[in-house]
């Protein structure tokens, strides 16, 4: 498991990269993020929804409930123009930091 | 299958964002559980177990409240160092050291223990003012209530709490020892136990009261959220 303080960093770049695919509510992108990481990162109820809510503030993502077939209500989160504009910057500010962090102390896969 | 939705409205009491806002945060929130339960239960974990799981997301609702609250908020909220520590540490500080002022201008005659003699020349005694020290406990349980409200927990409660001893604390652990070094240039003869009386009397003693107040309000107000 990767440590919070690691995490918290990189939330907002992983959130906005799994809703690339399309639109998700709450639990899915929690469950893609445990999935396609093996279990490294894990997003508790208490770092992913204020998160999102933070997200949406900033107008990056947007929710809006919708009701699936078996008639529940979900609250489905997707990109934005503006949250899509800023996948590379954040793309590149990490990438940047994972080249310093390679020369540095020979953190490689970056 | 628990009611998730009553569950998190017990456990998220006082939210403070407007109903409609916090019932849609709920309903949200109760969703999440709801689908984590029902993949525990395909995964073919028991019922028990997946409740079990599940509720584990609810461990520190304390702090769940604080972020939502935090996240939904319109206007910017205080950072949290200084919501769950700065302001309930200043708070208190500044209302020990008016309480002890108005004890002081009051009149209210201090506790002085006896002097004691000793080969070095004049021993410290102890001067404790009782009406402050009474104060304390409330002074605490205030610190403890503004730290825990703000979602602090264990040492940044006490921290609060405590941190009017602070300037006491300096003072014992620099200004004595400056004084003690400097033993022949200064108005008094301080000596060693000065240190230990200065530090029970106005580090130790003040602690012990504010965290008497202190310390039963974050146990028990931490017991009823969770």
């Amino acid at each position: 498991m990767i440590a919070s303080g690691i995490k918290r960093g990189t939330a907002e770049l992983v959130v906005l990269s799994i809703l690339q695919e399309g639109a998700l509510h709450g639990y899915e992108i929690a469950r893609r993020i445990e999935q396609e990481t093996n279990g490294s990162l894990r997003f508790t109820l208490a770092a992913l929804y204020p998160m999102l809510y933070r997200l949406e503030k900033q107008k990056w993502i947007r929710g809006s409930w919708e009701t699936s077939v078996n008639g529940r209500r979900r609250r489905c989160y997707r990109l934005t123009p503006k949250g899509k504009q800023k996948i590379a910057p954040l793309r590149k500010e990490w990438s940047d930091l994972f080249a310093a962090l390679h020369r540095l102390a020979g953190v490689s896969n970056a | 299958m628990p009611d998730w939705q009553e569950l998190l409205r017990q456990r998220l009491t006082g939210l403070e964002l407007d109903s409609a806002e916090s019932a849609e945060v709920i309903e949200e929130l109760a969703g999440h559980l709801e689908d984590q339960y029902q993949c525990l239960l395909q995964d073919g974990v028991s019922e028990k177990s997946a409740i079990y799981c599940v509720l584990e997301n609810l461990a520190d609702c304390r702090d769940l409240k604080f972020k939502i609250e935090s996240s939904r908020k319109k206007e910017r909220p205080m950072n949290s160092r200084v919501s769950q520590f700065w302001l309930p540490a200043f708070l208190t500080i500044l209302l020990a050291m008016s309480f002890l002022m108005i004890v002081e201008a009051l009149g209210f005659e201090p506790w002085v223990s006896a002097a004691w003699g000793g080969p070095q020349g004049t021993v410290p005694v102890a001067v404790v003012y009782l009406p402050w020290l009474i104060t304390l406990p409330f002074i605490g349980a205030l610190g403890a209530y503004l730290s825990g409200r703000a979602g602090a927990r264990g040492w940044t409660v006490f921290s609060s709490v405590i941190f009017p001893t602070v300037p006491y604390l300096v003072f014992c652990v620099i200004g004595l020892p400056i004084a003690m070094i400097l033993d022949g240039h200064i108005a008094h003869n301080i000596i060693l136990p000065a240190f230990f009386v200065g530090f029970g009397v106005w580090v130790l003693l003040p602690a012990l009261a504010l965290l008497a107040g202190g310390m039963p309000v974050h146990y028990f107000s931490r017991r009823a959220v969770s």
